[in-house]
């Protein structure tokens, strides 16, 4: 270990540390754009400018390394001149179009602006023109006008997803950001060049405009999207969630996350939601209310066991629900006395892997769902049920919340149909279920961002889930369908124990800040 | 605020006050009745309107109700930047934006109300606004038949009758562009 100071502040770091990271190990602020620590470093853009006392020259911290007993600033006046001129020159040709920028609010040229700038332009010269909204493929536009050079991207396709598609093009300042003859850069990956671009040069053409993000706010939670369960933070107003980005974990995701999570919003905002029960068929029922329904369903099924017997009803689980919602739902079955029986969306592509983080099991709790049934012991095997169906009054299925992930859904209902009823409990609303040729329930369920919960990931690590919006207000977990199911009440409880669901998000504090 | 007074000496001579009063408006009325407004400029009868008939024209700084303005195509010059919105103290302002075809516009509101209800008319969105897209006329009548007409839609902030037309726009982003800005 180095010991060295950091403006005043005494720090510690391994050997080999670059100053820039003893400056965030210290939690002090620095300005860096070409940096990022999830990438090699390029030391291109020299805003990271620092004072090491004994060298005359100011040095770039990202490409230093500490040395034993360095004493660092960032705060002399000689250093916020040199960081104003790296800023100057950076905004030489920046065309300075914030107010239709997507970047805005976020934007690392605005806040060294208003820190370190705040001054009137010293250039005479007309700015240098680029090309503005490149179309570079189905998920990206490109504005090389706001683009600083700083590499970021390049470095990013290069070193991470190693795909190659970006380069610097021309010299001077013609230089541009691109791909060879504009092809599309659509890898599995590319949107993270968006969260790392540190202007608004590269845009995702799906949040692009929608809002502004200093509407937003924004929470911790583990991607729904496959079993790796990618750290990541929704973005969110009251109207529901807009996007969704990777949160910095070293032990799961790194830095990142694959494009086709960011499409969680598709599953969990209300325009696609079911918004109350139904009970119907063939397109004709009417609608309840959700908990009486689960009430409703939780009796009928009593019933039938009671009458019938309990091989005259089926649950069916998916791996799309948090562990307590598991436990709570295979419990439900278990005293009931029904087989349970797992739904596998993609059979052959369950253990695919690309490298990276996507993984072909496209259910973010499998792991978690196969412990709980061996842990209650329940779980019969699949063919069972396809040989079985005909003779069963109810099936009860633990819907897929994301249902892009589910191409089997409507071959499942036709199955499920061949049964007198069928129960769903599902977040979506489906028109094959509504459309279903026997007797149909429909009970709404909350999604991922709308419950507490665990996930436990492809290799079991128990990650936690929170509460962060509720979109349906109906909308049930599985741990309070299956309570009241069992005849039991629910009980709200008035005290709030999550200290950030106290808080009006949009009432003040934080809006309108720029 | 309020302020409590303690009655003294002084306050209970009121009715002195009060004939004074009443002596200056009983004055001002007679002389109103007696002398005729109009022509004669030393007149000393009070002017009034015959509201409304005739109405007060204000100054083109007076800070009524607002307007959108126009590009030089007559089409409408906000970008949807929100800036206006965020800066309202009232929350009044509501815009939806959207990707324009256009490149050069890039962004543009396809929608853009005010509930002129909750505006204060304090003049945060024209201060806001970087291109000169929102303003406040001297308009200050707001009367309507019902509540929808107090949402302000880009049609009526922008092209209404008394509009003519649409007001230009100060700030023109091809006469920047060709400035080298
Ligand atoms: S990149 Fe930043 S400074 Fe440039 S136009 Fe966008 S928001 Fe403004
Ligand atoms: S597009 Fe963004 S990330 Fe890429 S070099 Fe330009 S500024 Fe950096
Ligand atoms: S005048 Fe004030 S209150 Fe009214 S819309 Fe503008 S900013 Fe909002
Ligand atoms: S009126 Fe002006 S401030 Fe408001 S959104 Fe339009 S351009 Fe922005
Ligand atoms: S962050 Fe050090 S030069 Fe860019």
């Amino acid at each position: 270990m180095l010991k060295c100071k950091i403006n005043g502040q005494d720090v510690e770091v391994a050997e080999g540390s670059s100053i820039i990271e003893a400056f965030k190990a210290t939690g002090q602020d620095i300005a860096h754009y070409c940096w990022h620590p999830g990438l090699s470093v390029a030391g291109v853009c020299r805003l990271c400018m620092v004072e090491i006392e004994g060298n005359p020259r100011l040095q770039i911290a990202c490409n230093t390394q500490v040395q034993e007993g360095m004493v660092i600033n960032n705060n002399s006046d000689k250093i916020k001149d040199a960081v104003k001129w790296g800023l100057d020159f950076h905004l030489i040709n920046h065309p300075l179009d914030c107010p239709i920028c997507a970047q805005a609010g976020e934007c690392q040229l605005q806040i060294q602006y208003m820190k370190f700038g705040q001054y009137d332009p010293e250039m005479a010269e007309r700015k240098v023109k680029k090309r503005k909204v490149v179309d570079l493929g189905p998920k990206i536009v490109l504005d090389t006008e706001r683009c600083i050079l700083c590499s970021r991207c390049v470095r990013f396709t290069d070193e991470v997803s190693k795909t190659n598609e970006l380069g610097i093009f021309n010299r001077g300042d013609h230089s541009e950001i691109g791909t060879v003859d504009d092809r599309p850069l659509d890898n599995p990956y590319s949107v993270n060049t968006v969260d790392i671009c540190p202007v608004g040069a590269l845009t995702s053409r799906e949040f692009r405009f929608q809002q502004r993000v200093w509407y937003l706010k924004n929470e911790t939670t583990v991607c729904n999207g496959c079993s790796t369960g990618c750290s990541t933070k929704v973005y969110f107003n009251e109207e529901g969630m807009w996007r969704v980005k990777p949160d910095h974990n070293d032990d799961v995701n790194g830095y990142w996350m694959c494009d086709e999570g960011r499409g969680t919003p598709r599953f969990v905002n209300k325009d696609s939601r079911l918004l109350s029960a139904w009970n119907g068929q063939k397109d004709e029922g009417q609608d309840l209310e959700a908990g009486a329904a689960a009430k409703a369903v939780g009796q009928t099924l009593k019933k039938v066991v009671a009458e019938q017997g309990s091989d005259k009803v089926a649950f069916v689980v998916t791996g799309q629900y948090t562990d307590q919602e598991n436990r709570a739902f295979l419990s439900l079955a278990k005293d009931l006395g029904v087989k349970v029986y797992h739904w596998v969306n993609n059979p052959e592509k369950m253990d695919e892997f690309d490298g990276l983080l996507i993984r072909g099991d496209k259910n973010p709790n499998t792991y978690g769902l196969k412990e709980a049934m061996k842990e209650v012991g329940v779980g019969s095997p699949w063919s069972e049920l396809e040989s079985s169906v005909s003779d069963l009054e109810y099936v009860v299925v633990a819907g897929p919340e994301n249902h892009f992930a589910y191409s089997d859904l409507t071959d499942k209902v036709d199955l499920f149909s061949k049964a007198n009823h069928q129960v769903w409990f599902v977040a979506g609303d489906h028109d094959v279920l509504r459309a279903a040729s026997n007797k149909v329930s429909l009970i709404p369920t909350k999604t991922y961002v709308e419950k507490d919960g665990t996930y436990k990931n492809f290799e079991g690590r128990e990650q936690r889930i929170r509460r962060v919006m509720t979109l349906v207000p109906g909308a049930l977990s599985l741990t309070e369908a299956s309570k009241l199911m069992s005849g039991q009440e629910l009980l709200v409880d008035g005290n709030v124990s999550e200290s950030y669901r106290k808080t009006n998000f949009f009432s003040s504090n934080e809006r309108g800040y720029l | 605020m309020s302020l409590v007074k303690k009655p003294s000496f002084k306050a209970s001579w009121y009715l002195i006050g009060i004939f004074k009063g009443m002596g200056i408006t009983f004055s001002n009325m007679i002389r109103n009745l007696v002398k005729k407004a109009g022509n004669d400029k030393i007149s000393l009868a009070m002017k009034t309107y015959n509201y409304p008939e005739e109405k007060y024209e204000y100054g083109p700084r007076f800070k009524g109700n607002h307007v959108l303005t126009v590009k030089k195509d007559g089409s409408i010059r906000c970008t949807a930047c929100m800036l206006c919105a965020t800066n309202c103290p009232a929350q009044c302002i509501k815009i939806t934006a959207a990707e324009s075809d256009d490149n050069t516009v890039e962004k543009y509101p396809i929608s853009y109300e005010i509930d002129i209800l909750r505006c204060v008319f304090c003049g945060y969105c024209e201060e806001a606004c970087p291109v000169d897209a929102i303003r406040m006329g001297p308009e200050w009548q707001t009367a309507a038949l019902n509540g929808s007409d107090f949402s302000y839609d880009i049609k009526h902030l922008a092209y209404r009758a008394q509009l003519k037309g649409g007001i230009v726009s100060r700030v023109d982003e091809e006469e920047r562009h060709k400035a080298g800005i």
